[in-house]
């Protein structure tokens, strides 16, 4: 079926869809939108009211690895739902940002017209090999996520649940005695790390901090400095996949990436696309999932009912999970470049242009989550992007949603009373990615 | 009633088999094992295969109401 008869389906579907009342998804006459034919004239008007309040005017000028913007990111993703469907960079060779939620699955779901084979990040640094299946389109995409998702599903990971656990215990054990922590060295940049190289990629855990390193330095250095920290980390993952090409098969993911994927009848992909695809569900599953894990702890510990709403009935635990990871996105937002004129929300895009798909924003738009800025981890239905929307759906979501399952669940048995240290707070870094630095914790 | 499960927009977030294991079943990617298909909703399922689709990321399920 083509987009377009898909796009169709799309609107009978909404139609019904907000027939359904009493649940989180509200209807759009709710929130019609103020008539505004000219966007630009809408960027301008506000401009000076976000300079004035933010120190940067984050609708004509935006900078996602500015810190102004990581400092106040909340409050400047509500304003831009509201007023600045689709805001304006002029960073190197500039971007756009699109925020509310039916734009960014549009696009998120019309790779033909928003294509990832040029990159996930604006301003993409030169000499940065790229990720695959992150930055390609089908049907090399597809060809490659037919044989990786089955490695990825939710049945598949379920049986990593009790090594899961049992390494949250063990990292529990270094530090309960002594009645603190800091959480995100000792726990959070270690589990997710030790759920996939222990269950998903056998290598040991011993170099998972050199890898850390790498993929955040790769990320939140200055831009030329970025290549070659992913370098060190294509380095020692490529080493691997040589190491167990010549060993006997383990009927692992690690083994059908090795083997590689067709792209077209008879024609094997290169070795190095194997090695991306390694490096990119690394990155994947090391940088991401330890800001859900901090940022709900912190949350936790500075809201001590709704910790204990969670220790007495642990059944809510799975739609608390969602609600964490809505309101609390690792991934601020990926990118597409477009292959063809496009408008989105009234502004004229161009061949080549770049555009940031605002998924933090996203998940919280008013137009489809009810009281989107508070957290209620009662929520009957949580609907958000955290994961992405469309082919490039976050492939490793379903780890990540039992990690922090498991996480919180044995954390709350062992220290089920725990609050942010005296006269310390978190501290983050901001850019495509949000991570959370330091997180000291007393119980 | 009855439910269309896009061929194309399905994307694997498995949210319909969570909120309706009933009407919803994942294939071995984790996708939605009907895409493409239409499926009567079993009598005393028509809340859950609503919820299902609602939470769709990706609305990439239809609901025909009988």
């Amino acid at each position: 079926m083509d987009y377009r008869a898909s796009t169709k389906q799309l609107i009978v579907f909404s139609i019904d869809l907000y027939r359904d009342r009493g649940s989180d998804m509200i209807e759009p006459e709710n929130h019609r939108e103020p008539e505004s034919p000219d966007p630009d004239e809408i960027r301008r008007k506000h401009g000076e009211e976000m300079r004035n309040r933010f120190g940067r005017d984050m609708f004509n000028d935006f900078d996602i690895d500015d810190p102004r913007f990581g400092d106040n990111l909340f409050p400047i993703l509500d304003e831009m739902l509201e007023k600045c469907p689709v805001a304006r960079s002029h960073v190197g060779s500039g971007y756009w940002v699109v925020s509310r939620n039916a734009d960014v699955r549009r696009i998120g779901q019309d790779w033909r017209t928003f294509s990832s084979a040029k990159g996930y990040q604006p301003n993409r640094p030169a000499g940065l090999p790229y990720l695959m299946p992150e930055e390609s389109d089908p049907p090399k995409h597809t060809a490659w996520r037919d044989v990786l998702n089955p490695h990825l599903s939710p049945r598949a990971v379920a049986k990593y649940d009790a090594q899961i656990r049992a390494d949250a215990n063990t990292l529990i054990d270094r530090f309960i005695d002594r009645g603190e922590c800091e959480f995100i060295s000792e726990f959070g940049a270690k589990l997710p790390g030790w759920a996939f190289f222990k269950n998903v990629l056998g290598v040991p855990v011993d170099d998972l901090d050199q890898l850390v390193q790498g993929v955040h330095n790769g990320t939140f250095a200055p831009r030329e400095e970025r290549p070659a920290h992913f370098g060190k980390v294509f380095e020692y993952l490529g080493n691997y996949l040589t190491f167990r090409r010549d060993q006997p098969p383990r009927g692992d993911l690690v083994d059908t990436i090795a083997a590689g994927v067709e792209y077209e009848p008879g024609v094997l992909c290169p070795w190095e696309d194997r090695v991306s695809i390694l490096v990119d569900l690394t990155f994947g599953g090391i940088a991401t999932t330890t800001y859900v894990m901090a940022a709900s702890l912190h949350y936790l510990a500075t809201h001590p009912g709704v910790r204990e709403a969670l220790v007495d009935d642990p059944g809510s635990m799975d739609r608390a999970v969602e609600e964490f990871v809505r309101v609390f996105p690792p991934v601020v937002a990926l990118g597409r470049t477009c292959t063809r004129e496009v408008e989105v929300a009234g502004t004229k895009m161009k061949q080549g242009d770049f555009v940031l798909l605002n998924y933090a924003a996203s998940s919280r738009d008013p137009r489809v989550v009810q009281e989107p800025t508070k957290i209620d981890i009662t929520r009957e239905s949580v609907l958000h992007s955290a994961f992405g929307v469309g082919v490039h759906r976050c492939i490793g979501s379903n780890l990540a949603r039992l990690e922090l399952k498991a996480t919180f669940e044995e954390w709350l048995k062992r220290i089920p009373d725990f609050a942010v240290k005296g006269g310390t707070g978190p501290t983050y870094e901001t850019g495509i990615l949000r991570v959370m630095k330091q997180l000291h914790l007393v119980f | 009633m009855q439910v269309k499960i896009d061929a194309v927009l399905c994307s694997g977030h498995g949210r319909c088999a969570v909120l309706a294991p009933t009407v919803y079943k994942l294939d071995d990617n984790g996708y939605n094992a009907d895409r493409g298909k239409t499926l009567e909703v079993p009598a005393g399922q028509e809340a859950a295969a609503r919820k299902g689709a609602k939470l769709c990321p990706e609305r990439a399920i239809t609901l025909i109401e009988g």
